[in-house]
């Protein structure tokens, strides 16, 4: 019997149920030493990693798989947060297009790629294809990895063979990571299955949103060490992995791989833990959530046409005289008007009409005026309003935004003045 | 008062005034030509044909039909098509018939520009439009907005495209590009023969790739090549696609009676055989014409001589005229304005444009009266498209071509027998060339893997990725070459750039506005772009103020001076190999690698119309080392009766001479091939003339050379023998020696070098 049918036959026995233990290191998958293959350089290497091959189609690829319990805790968060946000977004039914409202935690497929080069392109070899799932009571790390380049018929059958899962989730995958598949999919597309339609959360989108006011760059390491509460330890950088797989298929020695393997494990539990933290962000469950981060959340609720839940957010901040405070006040007043409350949205904007950034204040005095002006027609009111603005915009440097203004302003005022002597 | 006067009157007037007819130096009548018609084939999609019709086009000319059934029957072909002719029938016709007849089928446009691949979009959407057909054509190019790319990509029909597109964002991306590769029927080349020298040989290498994924997506496409008159349509355009072609040159479209005149104009400095400035020229007898309302185009060789004509005429009737009726037509226009051009040119509000050649290539602007060109463009191709645009389907037209002093210039104006006749230009390519290859073999690893046995177009090619895996570029595993490399090859490699690395010429007269204004192979910088150096871009005069040779760069500011710079290059030619060889009695014609050490010495100040030598400086560079290939023609017996010093001066004003007339058989630049004497050259120990191909490894130019070597002889002791100096001006021999023997002995020794490869 040849070693892949030996291997087929013989698969049901190795898919792996480690129960979760109290511990907090990831339990080791074990491999039966039947199936070190002598064809397959270092394998024993690969096996103290939990790495078995993969046969198919007269190749083969390598699969490692590690369990981790749910108990298990990445930066600030245990694995088991993340299906309770799900269960959150289920129970609380709020819009928002990072909502898992109607599937399980299991729909979700946390997934990261290590390509052989930068940009998109056919010739950009995909040498890893990561991915994580949480079960019942434990969460599945799965990592198909290219053992030379012919062999991507056996990684993707690998890869497609154990996906069915309905939402992928990743770290700017909407525009490299499941493009590359894409293509370095059509390659082999005869040979394997077709590709499964997926919902995509993408957090790279969701993380700039958020935080872009305080990390400058927003890679996901970044993210990981001022939000997530992770810091690396002997980090590969992504950069060097091209390099380090070049000289793998040269070696065969999996040494330096298994640095770029551990890379692509830690990135995939981060996209777990991002996951979760955005979740909790978005539904006010994170006691430590910042007023700036509440006020970011408002704000693109407010984006999404969310009032009600705009409105929420602004509300809960909308007190003290904190910069961000007076920013929520100044968002809120905004939602309020989009509600019709103006005596609210008026309250409001009196208030940041003299405590806000330069950009509030000329902003919420034009709202008053606005106000003034139409709706209670009280013109010397209005007129009031306009001057003040113009009062502060007046001695600044001449420039686009201040210039616009400043007309609209003028206009206003003689709109206002004429108004007021035809009345006379 | 005489009254306006009309095309027959300046005509007579042409041929009967002295003060003009005397610098008429031919006179060329080509008859009206009635049209050939054929029916259109009876298979024709009835929205087409009504399409058509709406047109004018009921019928088909003799060589649209050919056309048309060559490539209905799946035969790829060239046709080559003088201007208005309708040309872009002979591919549109089969090309949408042949989607009306199967709507997945595609096809691909390439045209050498993106203006003109614009400019064809719009013609074949509005054909598409009248006939109401549901298909889609699209240009793909730098300017395509991303959220239409897409679509380009699934449902374009037609997309067209340039090869710079094709090679850095088209084939590196295949795999979003499946619809189009898996249904390619047609692949479309207009202007085949701009696809010359090393932008040709790599178009070439681009098509290999692309038929290669053809290939793999199981399509084999059919390839329309149209092309002006060169002397190889037919081998350009099979050794740029690698298809067997068929030539398709039965031209059945109607021509006017064209009257085409070479104007040189008068001598006004007899001993150093200096003429009065074509500009001035060119303005006077344009405005003849367009002070009488008569329809002409003027062409001008670059952007600053179109300015200054344009000034000039705009002036000289605005009363007439009224200030639009004279438009200027530079690069870089917009569909819009070149419309509206278009327009005033039909319904006669415009009488008068002056161009650059961006017209020449293909762009309609309908038909003039009058094209009046400033100066010989360059090749005899291009003088035939400038041609073109005058000349109506009816009714006479006139052709001026005014000559500069330049030698090739008064080479081609008093030999018209060659103009109009045996036009030699041969378009030449060399795919081969190994660092061209290298870049392209590496672009296709990167599209898909090499399997053992692969060839590549025509070539095998296990050795060089055999080189490209010991380079750590590719992988090999079991019988195949994998791409493993982090870079995206295409992007380091241009189609248009000369060498590899390159000057980079930076303008910093505007501190504030610095930009960079061209560039320049390292080879080419050593004579042209020193410290010092005043560097001509685009008429504009710039002196070098600093060359960073670390950095690539040369810092340079626009200056007014009345001299130019020439450097004098030393250089030690080897001959590396010797491939082929013809012996004669005792002349010996040689052709095969060489290396070329080049280092630059001197260089000298030369004042504008009298030559003289007004200053010099040292230069200080590396040497440069270039293998390429090289013709040569060795002499073996040395002459007794010159002196060594007067045999050595001959030499060079033979040489000199010999470059003024290789572009004549070559299409290329003047720089692309260069010609060096050597007194006693170190492989033989002859006086020999090597023509080396300025691109590393060469790209055919010395080869053919070498061909015609004795036609190339014969050539040069005419045109020296026809120039009016007495002994020797830069129009013929150069103004290196001023000996008065010089030009009688270069004379005497090409009658040798004849004399002995007879």
């Amino acid at each position: 019997m040849s070693l892949k049918n030996k291997l087929n036959r013989l698969k049901p026995h190795l898919s792996i149920g480690v129960p979760s233990g109290e511990k907090q290191e990831a339990t080791q998958v074990k491999v039966s030493s039947d199936f070190i293959n002598q064809e397959i350089p270092f394998m024993e290497v690969w096996e103290k990693e939990n790495v078995r091959p993969y046969f198919f189609d007269n190749d083969y690829c390598l699969v490692r798989e590690v369990v981790y319990p749910l108990t298990y805790k990445h930066g600030n968060y245990r694995f088991e947060d993340a299906a309770k946000a799900v269960k959150l977004w289920n129970e609380k039914g709020v819009h928002h297009p990072l909502s898992t409202a109607g599937h399980s935690p299991g729909d979700m497929f946390f997934f990261d790629t290590e390509t052989t080069g930068l940009g998109g392109g056919a010739g950009n070899t995909i040498f890893l294809l990561g991915h994580a799932r949480l079960g019942v009571d434990s969460v599945t790390l799965k990592q198909h990895i290219l053992p030379h380049p012919g062999a991507e018929v056996a990684l993707y059958q690998s890869f497609l063979e154990t996906i069915d899962y309905s939402t992928l989730v990743t770290y700017n995958g909407k525009a490299f990571d499941w493009p590359q598949v894409k293509t370095r999919h059509t390659l082999v597309r005869n040979h394997v299955p077709k590709l499964p339609s997926f919902g995509h959360f993408d957090l790279y989108h969701a993380s700039r949103r958020m935080w872009k006011h305080k990390i400058e760059r927003m890679k996901l390491s970044f993210v990981e060490k001022d939000i997530l509460g992770f810091e690396r330890k002997d980090d590969i950088p992504g950069f060097l992995a091209p390099m380090i797989y070049f000289d793998f298929l040269e070696r065969k020695n999996p040494e330096g791989l298994l640095g770029v393997i551990k890379h692509n494990e830690l990135d995939i539990l981060s996209l777990i833990s991002l996951y979760t933290h955005l979740s909790y962000q978005l539904l006010g469950e994170d006691k430590n959530r910042s007023v700036r981060e509440a006020f970011e959340v408002g704000r693109w609720f407010s984006y999404l046409g969310n009032g009600e839940k705009a409105e929420e957010t602004y509300a809960s901040i909308a007190k003290g005289n904190e910069v961000d405070a007076i920013n929520a006040k100044h968002a809120l007043a905004f939602e309020h008007k989009r509600g019709q409350n103006f005596t609210e949205a008026i309250c409001l904007w009196e208030e940041t009409s003299e405590a806000g950034s330069l950009k509030v204040r000329i902003e919420a005095c034009i709202e008053l005026a606005k106000f003034h002006e139409h709706k209670s027609k009280n013109w010397q009111a209005a007129l009031h309003y306009s001057q003040k603005a113009i009062a502060e915009l007046e001695p600044l440097d001449s420039e686009n935004k201040r210039d616009r203004w400043m007309k609209e302003l003028h206009q206003r005022v003689n709109r206002l003045v004429s108004k007021m002597e035809r009345k006379k | 008062m005489k009254l306006r006067r009309d095309l027959q009157d300046i005509i007579q007037e042409l041929k009967l005034d002295d003060s003009i007819k005397e610098n008429i130096i031919h006179w060329q009548t080509i008859d009206e030509k009635p049209a050939k018609n054929f029916d259109m084939p009876e298979e024709i999609h009835p929205l087409l044909k009504q399409s058509m019709e709406k047109r004018g086009i009921s019928q088909l000319y003799t060589h649209q039909r050919t056309a048309y059934e060559t490539a209905s029957k799946g035969r790829s072909f060239v046709a080559v098509t003088p201007t208005a002719s309708g040309k872009t029938l002979c591919y549109n016709l089969p090309v949408l018939q042949g989607i009306v007849e199967d709507e997945t089928s595609r096809a691909l446009y390439l045209f050498p520009t993106k203006a003109l691949a614009q400019d064809q979009k719009s013609e074949i959407n509005e054909f598409i439009q009248e006939a109401g057909l549901n298909i889609n054509s699209f240009t793909y190019d730098g300017d395509t907005p991303a959220n239409i790319r897409q679509k380009v990509r699934k449902a374009g029909h037609i997309v067209i495209t340039n090869p710079d597109m094709l090679h850095s964002a088209i084939l590196p991306h295949h795999t979003k590009w499946v619809s189009l590769f898996e249904n390619l029927k047609y692949v479309v080349i207009d202007e085949l023969h701009i696809y010359r020298g090393v932008f040709g040989s790599h178009v070439a290498n681009v098509i290999r790739r692309l038929r290669r994924l053809c290939q793999y997506y199981g399509s084999d496409p059919v390839f329309i090549c149209t092309s002006a008159t060169i002397a190889n349509p037919l081998e350009l355009a099979e050794h740029l696609t690698e298809k067997k072609m068929v030539l398709v040159d039965n031209n059945g479209a109607p021509t006017g009676r064209k009257h085409f005149l070479f104007y040189n104009p008068p001598i006004i400095n007899k001993p150093l055989n200096i003429r009065r400035s074509a500009t001035l020229e060119t303005r006077w007898i344009a405005g003849e014409f367009l002070k009488n309302k008569i329809q002409t185009i003027v062409f001008a060789r670059s952007r600053v001589r179109v300015e200054i004509l344009l000034t000039y005429l705009q002036e000289l009737v605005k009363h007439k005229l009224g200030p639009k009726a004279i438009r200027g037509y530079r690069g870089g226009y917009l569909p819009t304005e070149r419309r509206e051009i278009e327009k005033g040119l039909r319904n006669g509000d415009i009488y008068g444009v002056v161009s650059t050649n961006a017209l020449e290539l293909g762009v309609d602007i309908g038909q003039l009266q009058v094209c009046i060109m400033n100066g010989y463009p360059g090749t005899i191709a291009s003088a035939w498209q400038q041609a073109g645009r005058a000349g109506r389907r009816r009714g006479e037209s006139v052709v001026i071509m005014v000559a500069s002093s330049s030698p090739l210039d008064q080479y081609i104006i008093q030999n018209p027998d060659y103009f109009f006749n045996r036009s030699p230009e041969t378009a030449r390519i060399n795919p081969d060339n190994l660092i061209i290859l290298i870049d392209h073999l590496k672009c296709a690893a990167y599209e898909l893997p090499f399997t053992k046995g692969d060839r590549f177009g025509n070539i095998e090619v296990e050795e060089i990725l055999e080189y490209l895996t010991e380079e750590r570029v590719l992988h090999h595993n079991k019988d195949k070459w994998y791409w493993m490399n982090d870079a995206f090859p295409a992007h380091n490699i241009s189609l248009r750039s000369a060498s590899q690395e390159n000057v980079v010429i930076i303008d910093q007269s505007d501190v504030a506005k610095v930009r960079v204004i061209g560039e320049m192979d390292t080879f080419s910088a050593l004579t042209l772009l020193h410290d010092e150096a005043i560097y001509l871009h685009q008429g504009v005069q710039y002196q070098v103020e600093k060359l960073d040779w670390e950095e690539k760069k040369a810092f340079v500011r626009e200056v007014a001076v009345d001299y130019f710079t020439d450097a004098n290059l030393a250089v030690q030619l080897n001959v590396l190999e010797e491939d082929r060889l013809r012996n004669r009695e005792q002349v010996e014609i040689g052709y095969g690698d060489v290396s070329v050490r080049a280092m630059a010495t001197i260089f000298k100040k030369i004042k504008f119309d009298t030559h003289e030598n007004i200053g010099s400086g040292p230069i200080h560079l590396p040497e440069v080392e270039l293998h390429t290939s090289s013709s040569w023609i060795s002499l073996d017996k040395e002459f007794a009766s010159l002196s060594k010093d007067r045999f050595e001066q001959g030499l060079i004003g033979m040489a000199q001479a010999l470059k003024h007339i290789v572009p004549l058989f070559v299409m290329c630049d003047p720089q692309d091939v260069h010609v060096v004497p050597q007194v006693k050259a170190s492989h033989n120990e002859k006086s020999t003339i090597f023509f080396y191909d300025r691109y590393p490894g060469g790209v055919g130019l010395s080869e053919k050379v070498y061909q015609g070597m004795e036609v190339i002889l014969k050539e040069t002791l005419q045109m020296v023998e026809n120039c009016r100096c007495q002994s020797g001006c830069p129009s013929c021999i150069g103004s290196d020696t001023s000996a008065e023997t010089a030009k009688a002995d270069v004379i005497n020794m090409i009658n040798l070098f004849l004399l002995q490869a007879k």
